[in-house]
């Protein structure tokens, strides 16, 4: 009997109705099995939400072996499961408690400790940015210089210092923006949706197995 | 080595320095550049001014706090307007973070005390809307059933007084969204602007730019704040200089810091090309 739950068939099976189930109301009104497709999107919710769980043990399991094994800067490991478990306590959604997104220890967390933290990881970027530039921005050749070009055209367009200095970086910016960058955008979306239902073709037939026992062809 | 080959080889420890240099001194001490009011931060302030009295209009936050430095001024200067006028506004968010930016947003404008609205009745905060693009969808199917419960109350949703005649997203007059990548406008698009037609406007962090641009062409974006000298342009618009004015310094500096070392790099790559250097 446990044979039978092991076959491909029946996820594949799965797959394909519940694709199926989503794709035909899109298309066509008809009423129940809208109302199935409402119901099927609020089950995987559920299943998105009990995954935060999974998300949470997994790390935890993860730094727990990490400092068990004396692996390279453990200590990091004690560092994201003490603020961890600390977040996850305050933050409880007991009120009642004085636990919860108002908790005064949550909030202090959040705005000295995770705000920063996260500012800092974004802003970061920019310094990256600056010597990416220095180094890569090469007129090496036509295909080169033209990048080159429109690159600096469209960083003075940003730069209020440049449009005061001179208006019509505005104009040549909003015009790189508008013609050159919209058209290559637009294939590029164009091309990745055709990609995209490829690959759900190739699912609804069985043949994409990826997401599957780690994959393989048929 | 020459000079030129040694300033090709930069050890990018000064680069980093210099770029610290470029975008602290400005914030230490603002130069106070003008800044030239564009057609993106025009577009966006006169889509919300156009927008009816007692329309409803959902927020939502699809970015969490390390974009906070670029979209966070934006997205006060977006609640300052709204709530300046006789919105319904509903808020959510497609990011798990974004209810916390929310709380800091709630902290620095205070709604009730400052523009007298009533929680629940003015406006409503649902939390984060779990499973990005599902999700989305299942938010414009059924707002009540999607979000059962508030996020600050924790009340049921079909409780709030606001709430009576805004059950789907056909309910929605305008989507406002402030992201960072995706979940994002393309799934708003494919969930909300196609199947009910509710507009959306946005704006986003530099970099996602180039990708949300044909929507704005297509018309199913409305408008576009592109970052942060733009959200900067859309305070002075409000008459409301805050964060992202004081931003605009270190943007112009570091802008400028960037197209002198191109033009530096250059000189010194096109003056060793034929010497066999690098």
């Amino acid at each position: 009997m446990s044979d039978v739950f092991r076959r491909i068939e029946i996820p594949i099976a799965i797959t394909i109705v519940c694709t199926l189930l989503q794709i035909i109301p899109f298309y066509v009104n008809i009423q129940p099995l809208a109302s199935t497709a409402d119901t099927f999107r609020s089950w995987m919710i559920l299943v998105a939400t009990c995954a935060t769980f999974v998300g949470a043990i997994s790390l935890t399991l993860y730094n727990v072996k990490a400092i068990q094994r004396r692996s390279e800067d453990w200590y990091y490991s004690i560092l994201v499961i003490v603020f961890m478990l600390a977040i996850l306590l305050f933050g409880l959604p007991i009120p009642e408690a004085g636990l919860g997104d108002q908790n005064p220890q949550f909030s202090f967390l959040f705005v000295n400790i995770l705000t920063p933290l996260g500012s800092t990881m974004y802003s970061i970027i920019a310094f990256f940015i600056t010597s990416a530039a220095y180094r890569t921005f090469r007129a090496r050749n036509i295909e080169a210089a033209i990048v080159l070009v429109s690159g600096i055209l469209m960083i003075c367009k940003n730069a209020p210092v440049m449009t005061t200095f001179w208006g019509p970086f505005v104009d040549i910016g909003d015009w790189i923006f508008d013609v050159p960058n919209m058209a290559t955008m637009r294939a590029v979306i164009i091309g990745t949706a055709l990609g995209a239902i490829a690959l759900a073709v190739r699912t609804l037939m069985g043949m994409e197995r990826g997401y599957l026992r780690g994959g393989g062809e048929e | 080595m020459s000079i030129m080959e040694k300033i090709q080889n930069i050890d990018r420890r000064w680069i980093y320095l210099l770029a610290w240099v470029a975008v602290l001194s400005p914030l230490l001490n603002p130069l106070g550049l003008p800044v030239t009011i564009g057609r993106d931060s025009t577009r966006y302030y006169n889509y919300i001014t156009d927008v009816p009295d007692g329309s409803t209009i959902m927020v939502t936050f699809d970015y969490g706090i390390s974009a906070m430095p670029e979209l966070y001024p934006l997205t006060i200067a977006t609640f300052h307007q709204l709530w300046s006028r006789d919105f319904k506004v509903v808020v959510i968010a497609t990011w798990n973070q974004g209810p916390m930016v929310m709380d800091v947003v709630l902290g620095e404008l205070n709604p009730a005390v400052r523009y007298g609205k009533v929680y629940g009745e003015d406006w409503i905060e649902l939390g984060w809307v779990p499973q990005s693009e599902t999700g989305m969808a299942a938010l414009g199917t059924d707002i009540w059933g999607t979000k059962p419960v508030d996020y600050i109350e924790n009340r049921q949703t079909s409780s709030f007084p606001i709430m009576q005649n805004i059950k789907t997203a056909e309910d929605i007059d305008l989507l406002i969204s402030f992201e960072t990548g995706t979940p994002g406008l393309p799934e708003w698009v494919r969930q909300w602007n196609v199947p009910y037609g509710t507009p959306i406007i946005m704006g986003c962090i530099g970099v996602m730019v180039p990708e949300v641009a044909p929507y704005l062409q297509t018309g199913q974006l409305g408008a576009l704040i592109p970052g942060l000298t733009a959200s900067a342009e859309y305070e002075l618009l409000l008459k409301r200089p805050a964060l992202a004015i004081a931003g605009v310094d270190a943007i112009s500096m570091s802008h400028l810091l960037i197209i002198v070392l191109v033009i530096i790099g250059n000189i010194a790559y096109f003056m060793t090309r034929g010497k066999g250097g690098s």
